[in-house]
């Protein structure tokens, strides 16, 4: 083990999925990991330590979040009993919290006593985490020591982590994109060419910024990796869920059968209804997002969703 | 050997009536060994001066001399720039000497810069640093309740009985509630940092004032170096732990030292005070984004003071902030506050130099208006909490969100030692910000006028869709309302704040809670008529009249985060509801 390795403090991972594990893998190569999960995953690592019991994560400095966002409030809940200042709280979630559109680190300071917390977002999937393939991905966080803990835990030299002191920009790009990725999916489907994807994505950045500008966030976020690149990593072809559920839908199959062949829970596109009624009640213009809303619960189809996105008054870019 | 640095020219005059003016030592006695500490300050001035200038000297001298240059250069020209716009004696005392160091600085010795450096912070630190004289501490008590009296009933005071009757006229004034126990307390174990709102000038003689009638130890603040002018007011302000805050001086050295000087008071444990808002609310909105600027030195005094305990063996002595609200019925200055946010857009001026505030014509119709109207200002305590938005128990300890006791130092701490960190104690600031602005929220106590003013321009919202905020300012006296409707409507909308009152979610005053929507509409025009100059309501028979959506604009403002709680289902009400909301921006 090198100097490096040892200096690196425990990294504790909540969750057991597929991202979870990814993670786990990644940050083995780098030290000592604990992993707290209901599932008790099994590592064949000998630095991995798997428990079902919270309060290995206490010796951790380094927490990775990485369970969907409808049990993250029962987690953080759990968490909250055993976590302190001292932690670096880090999520990883694509889900947004409720009419508000509050983001997770939300309740990972109401919930529990950390305050130096983060989100990490951007095209980095499993397969990128597992297979070490070059990569980049970016950490929003006001607090520079939570960026370099999760550098330090899982960058290297095949991924490269960058810093956001706009935490609730990461988050909410990082949600917000999962909506826009629908709408690639639809295009391919329908069989539009380059041009239009090109044009649906360009548009669906702007509109998701100015909703994250309605929110607090930095217009200039959603131009970095949390929202543009994991959107052109889409396009480039990686197979989201939501692309997947956007195909479907495409296709002819109702919203249960599309969201089964989807994988059965697609964050992005269960916040899209939220977001749609708050553009709608804030008086933000929408019409993308309102259009996916429209879509996912069968109020509109494909062509008349096209045609009335085309047909929109003209105005400045 | 080279020239020494330039020397700035002093003024005697300008020293006399502007520098601390201290009462004779002869008669002064040593504090009691139970007094507050801030009895002690003059005894410590010039140590905190020397500590101040040593920090602030040393963090700029380890840059390097290239970066000292920099900023020499930087606060010359900053300085040069504003007295040329000045036309008093501190221009002739330094213009000169700033000019001089922009001509030699490119050929002074690295030890004439850091002379000039050292010389430059400790001017900077004696301006800035204040005084606490108990005598004229004590003598301010007794007087200022009694002159205030006298200028709202000057028939008490020719009676002979100032004193007394200022006293109860006061207590009757001001209301004090919330966690003031909780607050004695932690002041027994700790260091407080008082954070209140900021809605007039008058807040700091509500908080002295209050802070005195609860046996509380008095708090040093800065004081805008401008309220330091007239001879009297100076007095004053130097002898009861005021601090002056230059907020013409743009260098970025004055900006170190000022900050040094607060965290160096905080860390010695003086009890401070800041507006974390910076300035008061011109649209009377509570403040919804804190930079907290001098208040957030607190967060870094605790990371100093947990780094020596850690040294010596020990835990570091706390640190706690208190939100409080201050909340009026009627706002002195509240016709120029509204029209500064209009016509600026929201765009904030720091000093306003003729409103109400200098109108003694003003004072006495506003304080007249305000006898009849009891707890017109209730000052309210909220729950103190530690620099990194914890709540802490009555015996100062930090608590987590299931109210497990925590300790504190490990947020300072990296791998396992506390260490000083600027960046991280900035991001705990912000976030200290935003804990206070929803404490804020919840101690916020809502008054009758802000009430009825949110009921009515919710009305005339909804009266007038499409409109925008100017075009609804021009309505005036254009819109009427039935009163029996407008009954209707504020019974309902009280009965909808009352639940979240009931929730812990807001503040309601007493009148608010018993008054009859009659007597509420009364009593809010009660107030308005006679001080604002302008009619705010007009009652013509069976209607309301608005006559001036400004002014219900600023008292409604108040209303803003519970707009859509408190508006009914019907469809206009909602919508004026919601784009009343939407004032406040993005939470």
């Amino acid at each position: 083990m090198s100097e490096a390795q040892e200096a690196r403090p425990l990294v504790g991972i909540v969750g057991g999925g597929v991202f979870g594990r990814a993670l786990v893998r990644a940050a083995s190569r780098t030290g000592e990991v604990v992993v707290w999960s209901r599932r008790a995953p099994s590592f064949d690592l000998p630095n991995v330590r798997v428990s079902t019991d919270v309060a290995q994560l206490v010796d951790a400095e380094l927490v990775l979040l990485a369970v969907p966002s409808r049990y993250v409030s029962l987690a953080l809940d759990t968490l909250g009993h055993h976590l302190d200042g001292g932690h670096l709280l880090v999520h990883v979630s694509r889900g947004l919290l409720d009419d508000e559109l509050r983001t997770l680190s939300a309740p990972m300071r109401s919930l529990t006593p950390c305050r130096r917390v983060g989100a990490l977002a951007g095209p980095v999937s499993a397969d990128l985490l597992d297979a070490g393939t070059p990569g980049a991905g970016v950490v929003g966080s006001e607090f520079p020591e939570v960026v370099e803990a999760v550098r330090a835990a899982i960058g290297g030299p095949t991924l490269r982590i960058y810093a956001s002191s706009d935490l609730r920009g990461v988050e909410l790009a990082a949600a917000l994109t999962g909506i826009l990725l629908f709408t690639i999916g639809v295009a391919k489907r329908v069989g539009f060419g380059p041009g239009t994807i090109g044009a649906l994505a360009t548009r669906g950045v702007a509109e998701v910024s100015r909703i994250g500008e309605a929110l607090g966030a930095k217009p200039e976020t959603f131009h970095g990796l949390a929202c543009f690149g994991d959107l052109i990593a889409a396009v480039g072809g990686s197979q989201r869920p939501e692309m997947i559920l956007g195909d479907a839908i495409a296709g002819g199959a109702s919203s249960e059968d599309a969201l089964a062949q989807a994988g059965g829970s697609v964050e992005g596109i269960e916040v899209a209804h939220r977001v749609a009624a708050f553009c709608e009640r804030r008086g933000i213009n929408a019409p993308l997002i309102t259009a996916v809303s429209a879509l996912v619960s069968g109020r509109l189809d494909t062509a008349t969703a096209v045609r009335k996105l085309m047909g929109r008054q003209l105005k400045r870019e | 050997m080279s020239k020494p640095a330039p020397k700035p020219k002093t003024s005697r005059v300008r020293d006399l009536l502007t520098k601390p003016i201290r009462l004779p030592q002869w008669f002064a006695s040593k504090p009691a060994a139970h007094a507050p500490r801030i009895f002690g300050f003059n005894d410590e001035r010039d140590m905190v001066i020397g500590e101040v200038s040593a920090r602030v000297v040393a963090q700029n001298l380890s840059r390097g001399r290239a970066s000292l240059e920099v900023l020499l250069n930087e606060t010359a020209h900053h300085e040069i720039a504003r007295l040329e716009k000045q036309r008093d004696d501190e221009v002739r005392e330094w213009l000169g000497f700033w000019q001089k160091v922009v001509r030699k600085l490119a050929r002074m010795s690295e030890a004439e810069q850091r002379q000039t450096l050292r010389e430059v912070v400790e001017y900077m630190a004696q301006d800035i640093a204040g005084n606490f004289d108990p005598r004229v501490y004590n003598f301010a008590l007794k007087t200022l309740p009694g002159l205030i009296a006298g200028v709202m009933s000057p028939r008490e005071l020719a009676r002979g009985a100032v004193m007394n009757s200022g006293r109860f006229a006061l207590d009757k004034l001001i209301e004090i509630s919330g966690h003031v126990d909780h607050f004695r307390n932690l002041a027994e174990v700790g260091t407080m940092v008082l954070v209140p709102t900021h809605s007039s000038n008058l807040d700091s003689l509500a908080l002295g004032e209050s802070l005195a009638r609860s046996g509380l130890s008095p708090a040093v603040y800065g004081a805008g170096k401008n309220l330091f002018t007239n001879p009297i007011i100076s007095f004053f302000m130097h002898n009861l732990g005021a601090y002056r805050v230059d907020r013409r001086v743009k260098a970025r050295l004055y900006k170190q030292v000022l900050k040094a000087y607060s965290c160096v008071m905080i860390e010695r444990g003086y009890h401070s005070l800041f507006f974390p808002g910076g300035t008061r609310s011109r649209s009377n909105m509570i403040e919804s984004r804190l930079k907290l600027g001098l208040a957030g030195t607190g967060v870094e005094a605790y990371s100093r003071r947990a780094v020596r305990a850690k040294a010596r063996g020990e835990q570091p002595r706390p640190i706690f902030f208190v939100p409080m609200t201050i909340n009026y019925a009627l706002v002195l200055e509240a016709e120029s506050l509204i029209g500064d946010y209009l016509v600026e857009e929201g765009r904030a001026r720091y000093i306003i130099e003729d409103d109400e505030f200098s109108q003694l014509d003003r004072w006495i119709a506003f304080l007249n208006r305000l006898v009849g109207y009891e707890s017109a200002c209730v000052l309210r305590f909220g729950r103190p909490i530690d620099p990194f938005g914890n709540l802490v128990d009555h015996r100062g300890r930090s608590l987590a969100p299931d109210g497990r006791i925590i300790d504190p130092v490990r947020y300072v701490s990296r791998r396992g030692e506390p260490v000083l960190d600027p960046a991280r104690d900035a991001a705990y600031t912000r976030e200290l910000g935003r804990v206070i602005v929803e404490h804020f929220r919840r101690e916020t106590v809502i008054m009758t006028t802000q009430l009825v003013a949110h009921v009515l321009f919710r009305y005339l919202i909804e009266q007038t869709p499409g409109s925008d905020l100017f075009d609804r300012m021009r309505r005036r006296g254009e819109l009427r309302w039935d009163h029996a409707d407008f009954v209707r409507r504020y019974s309902e909308t009280r009965d909808r704040l009352r639940a979240l009152a009931d929730a812990g979610e807001v503040h309601m005053s007493d009148h608010l809670r018993t008054d009859s929507a009659e007597r509420a509409l009364e009593r809010a025009m009660g107030a308005w008529d006679g001080y604002h100059e302008r009619t705010v309501v007009r009652l013509e028979g069976e209607e309301i009249s608005l006559e001036d959506p400004a002014l219900l604009l600023y008292y409604q403002n108040r209303l803003v985060p519970w707009a859509e709680g408190l508006a009914g289902s019907g469809e206009g009400e909602r919508a004026a509801a919601l784009e009343i909301a939407s004032f406040g921006g993005a939470q």
